[in-house]
């Protein structure tokens, strides 16, 4: 079957849509009849996931118990996890590479691979026809221009695509976000925000221990970045300092100054070395014409200049989910890119959305006199 | 344990400077709770006000609690709940040695330097043959002598769960084998084997299903009044735990993280069928005192 004539395998959603659109097929019983057959195979999403880290064996849990989906494939690069896979997974294909995927008929792929692999196996899926729905761990890629070049290659082969920038699917973001559509707090006129975590906190810097090569404002801050653009659009970076606390290479705190294009004036900190922060927390603060919100990963609170204050905790807001691993958020996220791939939608965030907060990712960087 | 036969622990959360409701409230109460000296004391004090056990992450902290209690001769009939992995100790450790491999180098020369012939053998031939269930095997010997040196023979093992993450994991991935192997293991070794979740109704269906007798194991669950982290829903859990043969339940969570006042807390769990005991969390030795001897009053 084919998909836009670009040799993928048309999605079972999309042919329901064309059944339903034939003229000849008039008949409701008719076309009840060719829905009902196809509907067997919307049943089940064949897909594969890339890369067996901490991030793929979550997204490999949450999959496997969503009805819709089978879990066809594993693609990992060290033969010592592929030896026990093969070993765990008796239903599942083991691969070393994407190449292996080829052949398997997949409706979609997760790719949970180190940040600085997005770039290839990417640009590899769509290149190799895998599938046409891909979802990609945060952050996209390793720069915009890499990103760039993955929205042009989705944009091209079709199909759903998406980024795991997960806090969207939060209780506390999510109603923070209903709130400052409604203008309840008013106009935004300044915020700040922060993610913090405690992972190399208290870490001797003499030690053995180093963080990752890939800076602080990547791994964590991409969250805080993308959150910022969802509640108040793009914005520009007027200033940045980045800090390195384990040798010059390394990027463990960075603070910047931004402003969006309705003139909101917003302020950043990021850092992996602070102390209480046992799991990885993002924050914001927002000033509006008609009061304060604070929100962050717990608990979303309103202080309004009438003098009416209100809060929030995860309990308010109907946290529950039909899985939980990780947090409910990550199972939102997967139900999300299921459900769009299964009904051939849209879904946010997707690689054009996520390749904004690596373009803003860079220009830190560079205002901060990293790169370029 | 009480007329009813349930146990009330003490959780180590507040040890560990957790907090679910959030992050905050852990960083507002200070590093009090998680000094051990400190800890031990509450564990004394919730004792002596009705609570009869201590439920427990093994990690360094809960090893150094367990020590003062022994030094301090508090651990006499202390009945121990030991949760293991403690997956935050060991991702934090994964990311500050340089990923999964420098855990592993450090695993094993833990594992070697403590001596147990046993633990090492088996973890040897895990290796070789890469088989699973000799490198579990081998963690869960490890982890259980290091609970037992430092507890001391006064103490009783009842049980060892599975933490959270790892049984919702296999739970998702359906490796019925890991739950097998697990409950089988732990019962040669005189231990009830337990599972710590945070997917109580699948959990049991699922135990059912692989034909693992539910009445052989306990289960440490959410149960609260609002429904929180029940999943999927408040009546499912209930209904599942309806279904239990016996009490083999340990309610967590049951002040949905603070979010409840402890009678209305206790008031919805002594309404609940098959409940075997609870698990509450204390940071002060006012929370500890009183904490304990009203659930004493509600739930024995």
């Amino acid at each position: 079957m084919c998909q836009g004539g670009r040799g993928f395998r048309r999605q079972p959603a999309e042919l329901l849509r064309l059944v339903k659109a034939q003229p000849w097929l008039q008949f409701d019983y008719i076309q009840k009849l060719f829905c009902d057959v196809l509907k067997l195979g919307v049943n089940k999403l064949k897909v594969a996931v890339i890369g067996f880290g901490k991030m793929g064996v979550l997204h490999d849990g949450i999959l496997n118990v969503l009805p819709k989906v089978r879990l066809v494939a594993v693609c990992e690069k060290s033969g010592l996890i592929r030896r026990f896979m093969k070993k765990l997974f008796k239903d599942v294909f083991v691969v070393d590479d994407v190449s292996g995927l080829s052949d398997l008929g997949l409706d979609a792929v997760y790719v949970t691979t180190p940040i600085s692999c997005h770039f290839a196996v990417v640009k590899s899926i769509y290149n190799r026809r895998v599938a046409s729905n891909v979802f990609v761990e945060k952050p996209l890629a390793s720069n915009y221009g890499e990103a760039r070049e993955l929205c042009d290659l989705a944009l091209k082969f079709g199909g759903v695509n998406m980024v795991g920038y997960m806090r969207r699917f939060s209780v506390t973001f999510k109603k923070a976000k209903e709130l400052l559509n409604q203008g309840v707090i008013g106009e935004p006129i300044s915020f700040s925000a922060y993610t913090y975590s405690s992972d190399f906190f208290g870490v001797d810097k003499n030690s053995k221990a180093h963080t990752p090569k890939i800076s602080v404002l990547r791994d964590l801050g991409c969250h805080a970045i993308d959150l910022a653009l969802w509640f108040f659009g793009d914005f520009k970076v007027k200033n940045a300092k980045v800090d390195s606390l384990f040798g010059e290479d390394s990027e463990d705190s960075v603070f910047f100054e931004v402003e969006t294009e309705g003139g909101v004036g917003g302020k950043f900190n990021v850092s992996w070395c602070v102390d209480g922060y046992r799991m990885p927390e993002v924050g914001f603060t927002v000033e509006g014409s008609k009061g304060f919100m604070r929100v962050n990963d717990d608990v979303l609170e309103l202080s309004l200049n009438c003098g009416e204050k209100l809060r929030w905790f995860r309990h308010d807001l109907k946290d529950g989910v039909g899985f939980w691993l990780g947090a409910p958020e990550y199972y939102r996220e997967d139900e999300c890119f299921v459900e769009a791939v299964l009904r051939g939608g849209s879904v946010e965030p997707c690689f054009e959305t996520a390749a904004k907060v690596d373009r803003l990712i860079d220009e830190v960087l560079v205002k901060a006199g990293r790169v370029g | 344990m009480g007329s009813q036969g349930r146990v009330l622990l003490v959780g180590d959360n507040p040890f560990h400077g957790i907090s679910h409701l959030s992050q905050e409230r852990s960083r507002v109460r200070g590093n009090t709770p998680t000094n051990p000296e400190y800890a031990a004391r509450l564990i004394g004090l919730s004792v002596e006000n009705g609570a009869d056990g201590f439920m427990f992450s093994v990690s360094g902290t809960t090893l150094s609690i367990l020590d003062i209690l022994r030094k301090n001769g508090d651990n006499d009939g202390l009945r121990l709940y030991a949760i293991v992995p403690y997956a935050y100790e060991y991702v934090r450790l994964a990311s500050a040695l340089g990923g999964v491999p420098g855990l592993a180098k450090k695993l094993v020369r833990e594992i070697v330097f403590s001596g147990n012939f046993g633990a090492v053998a088996s973890g040897l031939n895990g290796v070789m043959r890469s088989d699973l269930a000799s490198l579990v095997k081998t963690y869960l010997l490890y982890e259980i002598s290091r609970v037992r040196h430092s507890a001391g023979g006064k103490a009783e093992l009842e049980s060892v769960l599975l933490h959270q993450l790892i049984t919702d994991l296999c739970l998702g991935l359906g490796l019925d084998w890991v739950f097998k192997f697990y409950t089988e293991f732990l019962l040669k070794k005189g231990i009830t084997p337990g599972f710590n979740t945070g997917n109580f109704a699948l959990l049991v269906k699922k135990l059912k299903e692989w034909d693992i007798n539910v009445e052989d194991v306990v289960i440490a669950a959410p149960f609260n009044k609002v429904g929180f982290q029940m999943v999927p829903s408040k009546e499912e859990c209930e209904k599942a735990l309806t279904s239990l043969p016996k009490p083999n339940v340990l309610a967590i969570s049951i002040l949905a993280a603070g979010y409840l006042k402890p009678e209305e807390a206790a008031d919805y769990i002594a309404g609940l069928p098959n409940i075997k005991g609870v698990a509450v969390g204390v940071s002060k030795e006012k929370h500890a005192r009183e904490t304990f001897k009203l659930l004493r009053e509600k739930l024995l």
